[in-house]
Order: structure tokens, then C-alpha cells, then sequence
């Protein structure tokens, strides 16, 4: 799942200052979950957009905005989006940029993107894997430090972690201390004695 | 005779390392000044590469006037601000001027100090930085190809001291296992789990050289244990410092009575005074080391 969280109204109002006839678009997997562009937040977005005297033509919610055929798929959905003199998306930066590849106005987001994650237990889980392109997280017992440590360091902590807790940020723990317990648990603590080469960061 | 820190890490001198800081904009004559009272006691001296995220001259640039003023610079280089490129080129430049010993570390992260927002690259980890000195020690670069003279470190590498934390002796091993010629430790105040510490890595076989904070005042003290990892300062020693009326002056006794512990236990002692090393010469002098 991807992590969003909504941007505050005032900066929405700032990006669309100069704009009107808004058409949103929002999505009903990653963002519906976490509630920034469900069906009930594109409404409560109309609501505001409206008060704040803008606009808005119409609105759709195709399954995911990441995923988007055509622009006469939007058409499908709601012709409406042919007045459409700007366009508002509330889904991910991928949904915002897949949007934007099919149409002809400007298109914003509502969003800021934070990371891949997931949720489970009811609990979300941000920053679970950085889509580096060589995985390699089952020589960590299946927590990536890529994308969990915030220097992603692939040989062991650094020196700055305070009871068991990470330096950047006290409230979460040293994913190294995470690893270290998983592969205890799984008897592989040998896999910690294994130096391990840069991430490459080649674009092939 | 003994010139370099290599040539005094092979023989049985007990060796004194110590901290200094480049400045925070380009007049470097009071770092200098303060590097000026390590003349004839300290062995080699640390420069800090912008230590907790606050910038400051280069590491590089201040090691050089250092080098200029005959002392024996040992290069701090962090991996939080250089990628691939970045870190063998400033050392390929290094060793160029003359510079010869390196300690290499992680680096906190940026958000510790004051650019919070600029970009953190950590492009390599402290041991594939160890890794990498070592490819140009052998005349190649770290993609595979030929230098047109290489180099020659003397690589140094840093670590906790709490025996309880295995992944921290684990990437020491890794540390040593790519090729650190020495070790530069956190502080010590607690000379048993020291004691331990170095039980439990004696099997790597490799120079470790003591950290050393001269403790200023019970509020240092209560910081340090709070803030500071790896950093146990025990509580008969806050009692000492509490109890004293002159808690500077009672810090370097107990600094004092801690490096002759350590002279027992270690290849010598690394000091990094909060502040400058106004108390460094006397410090080393109550401790029975009197120079070189």
C-alpha cells in the first residue's frame, strides 16, 4: 500500500488560487483505506473546494488512479470531465502522474506521498520496503534496513541508537534491533556476519 | 625514533590520541592554538568531519594545516555527506597532501544538527567504506579500475564499548575483518565493562585505543548517560563529581585514574575534552605520561 497523508486545505487552496472548474478524481485502493481519497473525502473535498467558492464540475472514482486506461475511460466514468479546466487527483504521486499522462489540463494532487507500506493488526506501517530494484530483505529476516533505517545501512547499526531506539527518531525502534530479534527467533543470526556490498543505484 | 601513527601502532608505546575540531568558517587559528598544547603528548590527533551534522571547515582542509604545523593528523571521514565518487576523490586528495591516517564512521544524521533538511547520502556504510580504502591501498579504484598511483592508509575505525550489544561487536568484526588497522572507542568511564568489551573482541586482534571524556560537571554527566549512546557513566562516579566543589578538577582525576586503568587494558587513549585542551597536557601529566 502506498502512504498518503492529505496536505492541508489551505495549501489545496494555494495550489489551485489560480484555477477553476475543478474535476477530482480519487481512488479507491491505497487512498481509500487510509481515507485521503475515498468516496467520502472526494465529497468532503467538493464541500470545501465549493465554500471557498471554486467550482467543481464533477468527480470520479475509478479503482485506482494509478491504473487509469484512457482518458475516455474517465469520460466513461463521468463525461463531466470534459469541462474540466483543471484537474485535482487524490490518490499517490503515481496516481497524480498516471492522471497527468492522460489528460490535457493541469493536474494537482491533495496528497503528500510518504511511502510503501502496509497496514496489519489494524496498526499502518509506513516505510516497509524502498522499491530499490535488488531485493535482497530475506538476508534480514524479512525487514529491509533500506528502507527501515534511516541511513539505510546494510552492514549493522550505527553507533546511535539509545536503548534499543533510532537515533532520527526516538519513538521508533533500531530496525537493526528488529532484525537482530527476528533472526534469533529464526535461528539464522549467522546472516549477520555477512558484509554486505553498496546498494547500486544504476539505472539500467 | 617512532614518526607515524603506523609505526608507533606496531611498537608497545601506549599510545595518546586526541580531538580537535576545524572551525565554522575559514580563520583556523584558535583550532590551531588549542592543536598547538598536544605537541609532544598526544601521538595523533583526530580531526572531526563536521561533527554531528554541524558544519565546519572540512576535515580534509584542516588535517592539511595541521600536517603543515608537524603534527600527525588522523582524518575523520563520515559516509553521510560524500557518495562513492565524493569519498575517494577527498581521499585520493588526502593522501596527495600528505595525509596518511584515516578513521572512517557513519556519521549522524543530519536532522542532529544545524541543515537539518539537507539530503543524507550514506552511499556506503563504515565497513564498505573500510572496504573501499582498502581497494585504493592496492591500486584500483572502487569500480574496478586502475589508479594512476594509489594509496597507502593507515585506516583506522570507531565502536561501542557495551559488551551486551552484539551487533555492535558483530560490525566490529565486519569493521576489522575489511581491514581497520585500529580501533577508536566511545568513551570509557566504566573501566569493568571496558574490561569486558575487550575480552569479548580479543579474538580480532587489532588496536584499540580508548575514548576519553574529562567530565565537566554532574549536569555532563546525567546529559551524557541520557543522550548519548554507548555511553555509562557509573553512578559511584556521579557521586564523585556531585560531591566535589571543584567538579572540573575532580573529572580529571577520575579521567586520570581511568586512563591508568586503561593503560592495562588498551593500545592507548583517544580524548575528546568538551570544549578545547586547555586541561589535555595536565591531565596526561597526573596520569604519569609526560610526552613522547
Amino acid at each position: 500500500m502506498i502512504i498518503t497523508s492529505a496536505k492541508p486545505l489551505e495549501e489545496i487552496l494555494t495550489l489551485l488560487k489560480d484555477e477553476d472548474d475543478i474535476f477530482i478524481i480519487g481512488c479507491n485502493v491505497c487512498a481509500a483505506k487510509l481515507k485521503t481519497g475515498g468516496e467520502p473525502e472526494v465529497l468532503e473535498m467538493i464541500r470545501q473546494l465549493e465554500k471557498n467558492r471554486k467550482h467543481v464540475v464533477g468527480w470520479a472514482l475509478p479503482t485506482a488512479a494509478c491504473s487509469v486506461r484512457s482518458f475516455d475511460s474517465l469520460v466513461q466514468k463521468n463525461e463531466k470531465i470534459n469541462e474540466a479546466r483543471c484537474i485535482l487527483v487524490m490518490g499517490c504521486g503515481s496516481g497524480v502522474s498516471t492522471v497527468a499522462s492522460v489528460t490535457e489540463v493541469p493536474v494537482f494532487g491533495s496528497n503528500d506521498t510518504l511511502s510503501l507500506g502496509g497496514s496489519s493488526e489494524g496498526k499502518l506501517l509506513s516505510d516497509q520496503c524502498i522499491m530499490c530494484g535488488k531485493c535482497t530483505i530475506g538476508e534480514f529476516g524479512g525487514i529491509c534496513p533500506k528502507s527501515r533505517c534511516p541511513k539505510g545501512l546494510l552492514n549493522g547499526p550505527c553507533g546511535g541508537a539509545i536503548d534499543g531506539m533510532c537515533e532520527v527518531n526516538r519513538e521508533n525502534d533500531c530496525v537493526w534491533t528488529l532484525i537482530y530479534n527476528r533472526l534469533n527467533k529464526i535461528k539464522r543470526l549467522d546472516l549477520l556476519y555477512t558484509v554486505h556490498a553498496p546498494q547500486e543505484h544504476r539505472i539500467d | 625514533m617512532l614518526f607515524n601513527l603506523r609505526e608507533k601502532l606496531n611498537s608497545s608505546k601506549f599510545l595518546v590520541t586526541a580531538e580537535v575540531s576545524p572551525p565554522r568558517g575559514t580563520k583556523f587559528s584558535v583550532p590551531l592554538e588549542d592543536a598547538r598544547q598536544l605537541k609532544g603528548i598526544a601521538d595523533a590527533i583526530n580531526v572531526t568531519d563536521n561533527q554531528c551534522s554541524i558544519m565546519h571547515m572540512s576535515s580534509l582542509a584542516f588535517s592539511k594545516l595541521l600536517l603543515d604545523e608537524g603534527h600527525e593528523p588522523i582524518m575523520q571521514l563520515t559516509c553521510r555527506d560524500r557518495n562513492r565518487i565524493g569519498l575517494q576523490s577527498d581521499l585520493l586528495g588526502a593522501y596527495a597532501l600528505g595525509i596518511r591516517n584515516i578513521c572512517v564512521m557513519t556519521g549522524d544524521f543530519p536532522s542532529c544538527g544545524d541543515h537539518p533538511g539537507s539530503k543524507p547520502v550514506y552511499d556506503l556504510d563504515s565497513v564498505q567504506l573500510m572496504q573501499l580504502v582498502r581497494k585504493l591501498d592496492s591500486g584500483i579504484n572502487f569500480a574496478g579500475n586502475n589508479l594512476d598511483g594509489g594509496t597507502s592508509f593507515c585506516a583506522g575505525a570507531v565502536s561501542g564499548i557495551d559488551p551486551e550489544k552484539p551487533l555492535q561487536l558483530i560490525k566490529l568484526e565486519k569493521k576489522v575483518r575489511c581491514g581497520a588497522d585500529f580501533i577508536q572507542t566511545q568513551a570509557v568511564y566504566d573501566v569493568g565493562m571496558f574490561e569486558e568489551f575487550m575480552e569479548a573482541t580479543s579474538h580480532l586482534e587489532v588496536p584499540v585505543i580508548a575514548g576519553l571524556i574529562p567530565l565537566k560537571s554532574l549536569g555532563m554527566a546525567e546529559f551524557m548517560n541520557k543522550n548519548i549512546s554507548g555511553i555509562h557513566v557509573p553512578e559511584e562516579i556521579m557521586f564523585r563529581i556531585k560531591d566535589s566543589p571543584d567538579p572540573v578538577e575532580e573529572g580529571l582525576s577520575i579521567a586520570s585514574e581511568t586512563i591508568k586503568e586503561l593503560m592495562k587494558l588498551s593500545r592507548g587513549v583517544h580524548i575528546m575534552p568538551v570544549g578545547s585542551h586547555k586541561n589535555t597536557p595536565r591531565l596526561l601529566s597526573m596520569a604519569g605520561i609526560s610526552g613522547k
